[in-house]
């Protein structure tokens, strides 16, 4: 889909912009994101964005041409980006500072909030020999429950893989459930889990209903790892993305690999899930696929770049599914923007603000696009200007509840991240005493479970100088499912 | 730089949070007060989201939780306080004796822990237990005192404490 873009706000001025603000506007950008000076991963980026804009806009001639038809026929974007911020006063001081800011992404309130688009949906299943017994008949009964919740409009298929893949139910609109559930009850447990397999027949099932007025989606169901095609999960997923397929990844029990599945998920700005024991299945499973037929837009995407004197020292997607999102390559995937709850982003500037003049101070760019789903289907862009004041006045003031929320948890899952990384490089002490610390956090928290579990694993570590497989899990998606809680009161 | 009052992490100026220790750093009035709910049946877990504060006092009560014991202990505590496990044989005798809420099994000392009262302040310190004494995660070292605020969690051996300031 054409990517409609507002020249205008890319150069951070109105419409009525004279050709000397033009100008002005053009060099202070070019000052704060060309790449000889800004090396940052998205500046390049935005830089060429820039470039083209003033390019145009600088072209009396093709600059009202624009005006005319492509920026006249576009209507203000449906999509709001807020963004608050940890402080919005910071005083000169030559040591770096933190700021954080939290990226919200919502429909507007005016319009409808869900688009009613499509699904093109395909599950794709693990029926190695693992998962006999309960994993297999609750994921049926799982399967079963979604196959009863498509609805007309959506299309369905059903891949089942162990040493290969087999097409249980090809692509089609469920039009008679209980013929596509009798197909799904053929599924046998045996073989291993060559995932590969599975992924690329799933892939090829979205292929034959593939539109970008859908929602395009692979959901991944394993036990286990799969072994030496990796990799090329990875590919076949970057090649997904491209064509707008998201992929999300459920894993059951604790031998799955669990950073393998993050990275497939997250290369689509797909999730990824732990199941902790199968009766869950059918709720998580529910779950996805609501906030797919509740979506808004889909192939949401993010450029981001700080401002030369800023470091952005991370990117943390909070809500849906948090996770950490790797800053390069850029633009960063977000998929699906659900109309139901926000989508938001946490991140982290360090700013030096010694030799700035006091006032406005520009810490980088946000730049958000997505695709709008259903009857008003376009893309829509938005670029978001971040900045702060400088001032030498004590200003005391608390930074927005939504944001110290999310900070709050996300803490707790960076120190599970922490420990974890800790104790995998042999660092068993410095590992042991972030469990404890997790454990305490959690017990302030109220969540008595999680700290318990921490405090196992702590035992777990200074016997094993290891972690367990699940005790490693329960405590990364159990501090990670703290995330998305918060900040469910859409309007605020 | 600013420094973690908790575990003395230093870090930049405008952090909301340790990133060591995970300890809020963002004292807001108004959560303060909700943390203070002694009533609430929940109370042991309730969510602290503060930093409770370390003034304790000539008037003030400790309030010591006991996890999974179904009462709270009041105490004026007037000089030393001493926590551990009563032992005829040697006639050592605490002045909580935490027998009852399965003191040997969880590993406490008989003379294992003391809380001192000191100008405008409560301190706890560990006797050298066997097991050590943890206060919110951190392990004491023996015999060196630290200042107990209001809402902190105290561990001698396996055994959990809330500490409360009425």
């Amino acid at each position: 889909m054409e990517l409609v873009q507002d020249y205008y706000a890319t150069l951070g001025v109105p419409p009525t912009a004279s050709e000397e603000d033009l100008r002005t506007a053009y060099r202070l950008a070019a000052r704060r994101f060309h790449p000889d000076v800004n090396r940052s991963p998205g500046a390049a980026i935005i830089f060429r964005d820039i470039n083209a804009a003033y390019e145009l806009l600088s072209n009396r001639q093709r600059r009202s041409e624009y005006d005319q038809v492509a920026h006249a026929a576009t209507a203000p974007p449906s999509l709001r980006v807020e963004t608050y911020y940890s402080r919005q006063f910071l005083k000169p001081m030559s040591e770096p500072q933190l700021v954080y800011a939290l990226v919200k992404i919502t429909p507007e309130l005016e319009v409808s909030l869900t688009s009613d688009a499509p699904m093109n949906l395909c599950l794709v299943l693990d029926r190695s020999t693992s998962m006999k017994g309960p994993r297999l008949q609750h994921l049926k009964s799982a399967v079963h429950r979604i196959i009863d919740e498509c609805r007309p409009q959506d299309h369905l298929s059903v891949v089942a893989f162990s040493d290969k893949a087999e097409v249980l139910v090809p692509a089609q609109h469920p039009t008679d459930p209980r013929m596509i559930k009798a197909l799904v009850s053929t599924m046998r447990p045996d073989g291993a889990t060559a995932m590969l397999q599975g992924l690329r027949e799933g892939l090829r099932q979205i292929e034959r209903n593939r539109d970008t007025r859908y929602v395009n989606h692979v959901i991944l169901i394993t036990d286990g790892r799969t072994y030496g095609d990796e990799e090329d999960c990875l590919r076949l997923a970057r090649d997904a993305h491209e064509r707008g397929v998201g992929i999300s990844g459920m894993g059951i029990g604790e031998d799955w690999n669990d950073q393998f599945l993050d990275n497939l998920a997250s290369i689509t700005g797909g999730s990824s899930t732990y199941i902790i024991s199968p009766n869950m299945v059918s709720r998580f499973l529910h779950e996805r696929i609501r906030s797919l037929s509740t979506a808004y837009a889909e192939r949401a995407r993010l450029i981001t770049a700080p401002a030369t004197n800023v470091d952005l020292n991370s990117v943390m997607r909070i809500s849906p599914n948090p996770m950490a999102l790797a800053a390069t390559p850029q633009p960063i995937p977000l998929g699906t923007i659900d109309g139901l709850s926000p989508t938001s982003l946490m991140l982290q500037f360090h700013v030096v603000t010694q030799d700035a003049p006091l006032g406005e101070f520009y810490i980088g760019r946000a730049d958000v696009s997505a695709e709008v789903l259903g009857s008003t289907q376009r893309a829509e862009r938005i670029v978001e200007d971040l900045s702060i004041t400088i001032s030498e006045d004590d200003v005391d003031e608390d930074p927005p509840a939504e944001l110290l929320d999310a900070l709050s948890k996300l803490v707790l899952y960076r120190l599970q991240d922490r420990a974890r990384e800790a104790i995998a490089s042999g660092n068993i002490a410095e590992g042991t005493r972030k469990l404890e610390y997790l454990a305490t956090r959690l017990f302030e928290n109220g969540q008595e479970d999680l700290a318990q579990a921490a405090l196992h694993e702590k035992e777990n570590v200074l016997s094993t100088h290891t972690l367990s497989d699940e005790g490693a899990k329960r405590l990364k998606y159990g501090t990670r499912a703290l995330l998305p809680l918060l900040g469910d009161g859409k309007n605020d | 730089m600013i420094e973690c009052p908790y575990c003395q992490h230093r870090m930049m100026e405008g952090a909301l949070f340790c990133e060591e220790c995970g300890l809020s750093l963002w004292e807001d009035s108004q959560t303060h007060v909700s943390t203070r709910k002694l009533e609430d049946g929940n109370s042991e877990f309730s969510v602290k989201s503060g930093w409770g504060t370390a003034t304790f006092q000539d008037r003030n009560q400790v309030i010591i939780h006991i996890r999974d014991a179904a009462e709270p202990v009041t105490i004026n505590p007037l000089g030393e306080f001493l926590m551990g496990r009563k032992d005829s044989s040697s006639g050592i005798a605490p002045d909580l004796d935490l027998t009852p809420h399965g003191a040997l099994e969880k590993g406490v000392s008989r003379m294992h822990a003391m809380l001192r009262k000191g100008e405008e302040i409560l301190s706890i310190i560990d006797l050298d237990s066997a097991n050590g004494t943890y206060l919110n995660g951190q392990r004491l070292v023996a015999h060196q005192p630290r200042v107990l605020r209001d809402g902190d969690e105290i561990r001698l051996g396996r055994l959990v404490l809330h500490i409360y300031f009425k």
